[in-house]
């Protein structure tokens, strides 16, 4: 044989056998040592067999991922989990089509999405605010934003920063006289859907007729304007742009302010002006409570809840009921079972660190109902 | 072949318009250069000053840990290309080089089959990846796997495996085939003997190439891939791949510098992946040009 | 080497070890022959279904596209290459029919955008690309010596393997700032408020845009176009040259009037492959360009989308549209972005099949 010909023979077969090496050795070395106690918690957290899950869906639930992942293979390390952040849209769609095991979505099923597949699931996990973040040079106070303005602004009506509608709710800050750069999601996006509603809600001839809520919206011809993708994108390209307003969701609160960024406060559907703390939180929350129906499928968004904040919103995961294999169905029913628990995963340890609040107890049940109906 | 005009030029015009000819041309070529080299040290500033050799023994976690799931991924997806590409483009090469019966109007036989081909090969990546996921992904069922993405790869890279096995194997000396033909070698024999042995360098970086494009895509990879954690395994079906353009396209965005560090990473890896390639298909040719007769001087 | 004669393979006299073949096992010999008198037939066999695949490969993708867009070609009709809105409609309202299509209240899709950014992007890139690559390419063969010129040329050629989720990456990290602060407010300043120049001025936005997007598909295929152009320049025949030489032209008018004549069909072939790439290319201008869907850019600088980048960032979420008309219009889309890129294809072929050397006999003398 020619020396070519060895190169051309060697060259793939050593990688080739590098690769099944590899994989062997890593997969004989995978985690079994405490596997065997089966962890029968009083509250009902199945003990899942030896499969691999797969997440996808809504960036503002992806740190929560990220963070509830690591924390339930601590219990359970057979579960192997692989999340990702691609959008609310993308979670519902790929939940839909079976290309995921669990989509995240901060937006809840639409009648066509239930009507053409009528198995899928949205169950609440946890309760997720936005914000909206603004990279004012000279402006760290937290500037008071009515519904009506911010439509004006994503409108493309009200331009720049030291706009007489903008002064007129914030008398005595001084605004520079900089363009707006509004930043709207590009991708399939729960937290536009979210903001959206907030428009549609407190300007409903202006914004709701014309532009209405969806995860996809005509954005309207706002001059500058820019499209971004995830709730990451929403944060470095505000970073970036002096002038910009964005809608963030709250996990990213500490980026967005370690980036320099700061937020704003809303007008709620009693017209007071609120920051996103959590006692504003969940006043909110405690008024839509009692309301969510069994199948999970609620709006929170601009309650008439005096001191309650008006951006707020459960965090779905949109799963199918009718899963191909039962092993899997039962890995799914642990992992979710494992995050609405309030002892696990619904606990202020890891709840806290993306700012989010916990299911009502009420939910709570409602959520574990809809989990076992996963088979 | 350095032409210089040693005439002078009678008119200032044409002295003129020579001295710029030249000045532009330098210029011209270090616009090519520099921002490739300005491109290639960025990624390298930005990846080395973290780099943990860790990075290659680790998988990924969310948006931290390693880049082991998506180095092997990638190396088991070009192996993969290799195989199924690699057989079903040489076999067309020499189709249409040596087999292919001449048509009796004397032109060019396969012309028709050499446009599909390349008109295959400018067809945008994004839509044969749209493809890959309706039909394969979601239409068969197949899910976010191996199978659908190395039959997209395959697809896009067959046509520059043909066309390289084709003009590799049109230059070999026609000699070499009437020897052959005349030793009563059947066609087979000769090409496995003869004509092959010959082409292979130009098959071998055709090969290469292939593997190089293959390694660096992305948006076919998103919708037929899917994404994972986990090292690859064995499964053709089910089970998603990593492969390393992923955290470039998407870990930049993250919000945490872990994050932003394992995308330079990897874009690093990518890069040292396509060199090796790239060189080791230089290093094939210049070698076998050594033996063989007739090389450029 | 054993010379063979006829084609059973058997050697003509008896080989040095001594051993006769006969002797071999019979059963292994025949299976030996009788694959070897059949092997022609199964090299022509592969190899023929081999070359068929990417024909099979072409027609499958297009049938795929047309079946899945054809409820969409239906609803949106002509006025999908014109129009301008890019509605969703109302995803969470009602939903209706049209010509016997369901898709949301409200929905209207417009490419119009989409194909004008795609064309203008590509304008850019091969406007930027060509000159500078033909420029590299003279710069190499004519200027430069050949311990210089050979290892540039090899990392031009190592400089078109790198993905272009890199370049990308590149773009909005590091060019797209540095443009954005330092080179387009200078530009758009002295820019005279005159028709065409008009298009130049402010504002110059922040980076991310059309010219940028132009910029990085310019650096994507001037290491095509450059590498090609090298080599029809290596093989341009130096007599040609050295005659003009001889009559007295400068480099400039030999280059002009002698090298680019030669081989016009492979620079214009060439350069349609660029153009097909850059018309293609999806991840890295999806990252530079914007992603505004529902407007042309209003001056070079602004934001826009083109037809591959708005599939690779809308597709993942069409499917909410639980009616399907969404992913029906991008699927839409994407067929039109085939039929543009097959049509330029054609058109390259056109022009350099007429002076290829594919006719030519196989094999040198």
């Amino acid at each position: 044989m020619t020396r070519t010909f060895r190169a051309k023979i060697a060259l793939p077969a050593v990688m080739l056998a590098m690769v099944t090496i590899l994989a062997a050795c890593s997969s004989s070395a995978a985690p079994s040592t405490t596997s065997t106690a089966s962890n029968a918690t009083t509250s009902g957290i199945e003990t899942p067999p030896k499969v691999s899950l797969s997440e996808t869906g809504s960036t503002l639930l992806y740190p929560l991922w990220n963070i509830w992942a690591p924390a339930y293979n601590q219990t359970y390390p057979q579960v192997s989990i692989t999340t990702a952040g691609t959008g609310s849209g993308t979670g519902i769609s790929d939940a839909s089509n079976g290309t995921v095991d669990i989509g995240s979505s901060d937006a809840y099923l639409s009648s066509s999405q239930v009507q053409a597949h009528p198995t899928l699931l949205n169950i609440p996990l946890a309760i997720s605010v936005q914000v909206i973040a603004y990279n004012v040079p000279g402006v760290t106070a937290h500037l008071k934003l009515s519904g009506s303005l911010l439509s004006s602004i994503y409108q493309g009506k009200v331009t720049e920063w030291n706009d007489p509608a903008i002064a007129a709710l914030n008398p005595g800050t001084t605004l520079p006289s900089i363009p707006i750069v509004t930043l709207h999601r590009s991708d399939g996006s729960g937290d536009t859907f979210i903001f959206s509603q907030y428009l549609s809600k407190a300007d409903p001839s202006g914004w709701g007729t014309k532009v209405s809520f969806g995860t996809t919206v005509p954005w309207p011809a706002a001059p500058g304007a820019l499209g971004e993708n995830g709730n990451g994108g929403m944060v470095s390209g505000c970073k970036a742009t002096v002038g910009c307003i964005a809608y963030v969701g709250i996990s990213f609160l500490s980026q967005l302010l370690g980036d320099g960024l700061t937020y704003g406060q809303l007008q709620n559907g009693q017209g007071n002006y609120e920051l996103p703390t959590s006692t504003a939180v969940a006043a909110e929350a405690a008024y839509f409570a009692p309301k969510t129906p069994a199948n999970g499928t609620i709006s929170m968004i601009y309650g008439p809840v005096a001191g309650g904040y008006p951006i707020i919103n459960y965090e779905y995961a949109i799963v199918d009921s009718t899963q191909q294999s039962s092993p899997t169905a039962k890995a799914i029913r642990s992992l979710l079972e494992w995050s609405v628990d309030p002892n696990k995963g619904n606990s202020a340890q890891y709840l806290s660190q993306v700012s989010f609040q916990p299911l009502p107890a009420t939910v709570v049940a409602q959520s574990s109902k809809q989990i076992a109906k996963i088979q | 072949m350095t032409i210089q005009s040693s005439s002078y030029p009678d008119t200032r015009r044409r002295r003129i318009t020579e001295v710029l000819f030249r000045f532009a041309t330098m210029v011209a070529l270090v616009l090519v250069l520099a921002p490739a080299l300005w491109l290639i040290l960025g990624v390298i500033f930005r990846a080395v000053p973290h780099w943990k050799w860790s990075v290659i023994t680790t998988p990924t976690q969310g948006t931290s840990g390693g880049l082991e799931n998506a180095i092997l991924g990638t190396l088991l997806l070009m192996a993969g290309v290799l195989i199924i590409a690699g057989s079903a483009g040489v076999l067309a090469g020499i189709h249409l080089a040596e087999l292919a019966r001449p048509r009796r109007s004397g032109k060019s036989s396969g012309s028709f089959l050499r446009t599909a081909s390349e008109v295959l090969s400018g067809f945008p990546s994004i839509v044969l990846g749209y493809v890959g996921y309706v039909a394969l992904v979601v239409g068969l069922h197949w899910g976010f796997s191996l199978l659908p993405a190395l039959l997209i790869l395959s697809m896009m890279v067959i046509p520059y495996i043909a066309k390289s096995t084709e003009s590799a194997l049109r230059q070999v000396p026609t000699n070499y085939r009437e020897g052959a033909e005349a030793l009563g070698m059947s066609t087979g024999y000769a090409l496995r003997k003869v004509m092959l042995k010959s082409a292979l360098p130009g098959i071998v970086t055709g090969l290469l190439l292939a593997l190089a494009i293959a390694g660096g895509e992305t948006a076919p990879l998103l919708y037929t891939a899917g994404w994972t954690n986990n090292l690859p395994s064995a499964s053709l079906v089910h089970h998603p791949v990593a492969y390393l353009t992923y955290p470039v396209w998407t870990f930049y965005n993250q919000p945490s510098s872990e994050a932003h560090y394992l995308s330079y990473d990897a874009a690093l890896l990518l890069m040292v992946l396509v060199l090796v390639l790239l060189v080791a298909s230089r290093i094939i040719v210049a070698r076998t040009q050594r033996h063989s007769e007739g090389r450029r001087g | 080497m054993a010379i063979v004669a006829g084609s059973t393979g058997l050697p003509a006299s008896p080989p040095a070890s001594g051993v006769h073949p006969i002797r071999r096992s019979s059963l292994a010999w025949r299976i030996g022959g009788a694959i070897r008198a059949n092997e022609e037939q199964a090299w022509r066999w592969s190899a023929r279904v081999a070359s068929l695949i990417p024909l099979g490969a072409l027609a499958f993708v297009l049938t795929v596209l047309a079946v899945k867009a054809w409820p969409a070609i239906k609803v949106n009709g002509v006025g999908f290459l014109t129009s301008s809105s890019w509605k969703p409609g109302n995803t969470y309202g009602a939903t209706v029919h049209t010509d016997g299509v369901a898709h949301p209240l409200g929905a209207s899709y417009g490419a119009w955008p989409m194909i004008a950014g795609t064309l203008q992007t590509s304008a850019i890139a091969v406007a930027l690309a060509v000159p500078i690559s033909i420029g590299a390419a003279f710069a190499l063969t004519e200027r430069l010596p050949r311990w210089l010129s050979q290892p540039l040329g090899f990392a031009i050629e190592v400089l078109a393997g790198i993905p272009s989720v890199i370049i990308g990456l590149w773009g909005v990290l590091t060019l797209g700032p540095f443009l954005s602060k330092h080179v387009y407010p200078i530009v758009a300043d002295q820019m005279p408020d005159v028709p065409v120049l008009r298009y130049f001025r402010n504002p110059t936005g922040h980076g991310e845009g059309l010219l940028t997007s132009g910029i990085v598909l310019a650096l994507m295929i001037v290491p095509i176009i450059a590498s090609t152009t090298r080599d029809l320049f290596l093989q341009v025949p130096p007599l040609p040259k050295e005659g003009a030489e001889a009559l007295g032209m400068t480099d400039a008018e030999v280059a002009r009037r002698v090298t680019v004549p030669w081989v016009r069909a492979g620079i214009i072939g060439a350069t349609v492959l660029g153009l097909g790439r850059a018309l293609g290319e999806t991840i890295a201008v999806a990252m530079i360009s914007g992603s505004i869907l529902g407007s042309v850019a209003p001056n070079i600088y602004g934001t826009m989308t083109t037809i591959a980048a708005t599939i690779v960032t809308q597709l993942d979420s069409a499917a909410t549209d639980g009616t399907g008309f969404a992913t029906a219009t991008l699927a839409e889309a994407g067929l039109l972005l085939a039929v543009i890129s097959v049509v330029v294809n054609l058109i390259a072929r056109g022009i350099v099949v007429r002076t290829s050397r594919l006719g030519a006999p196989v094999g040198r003398a």
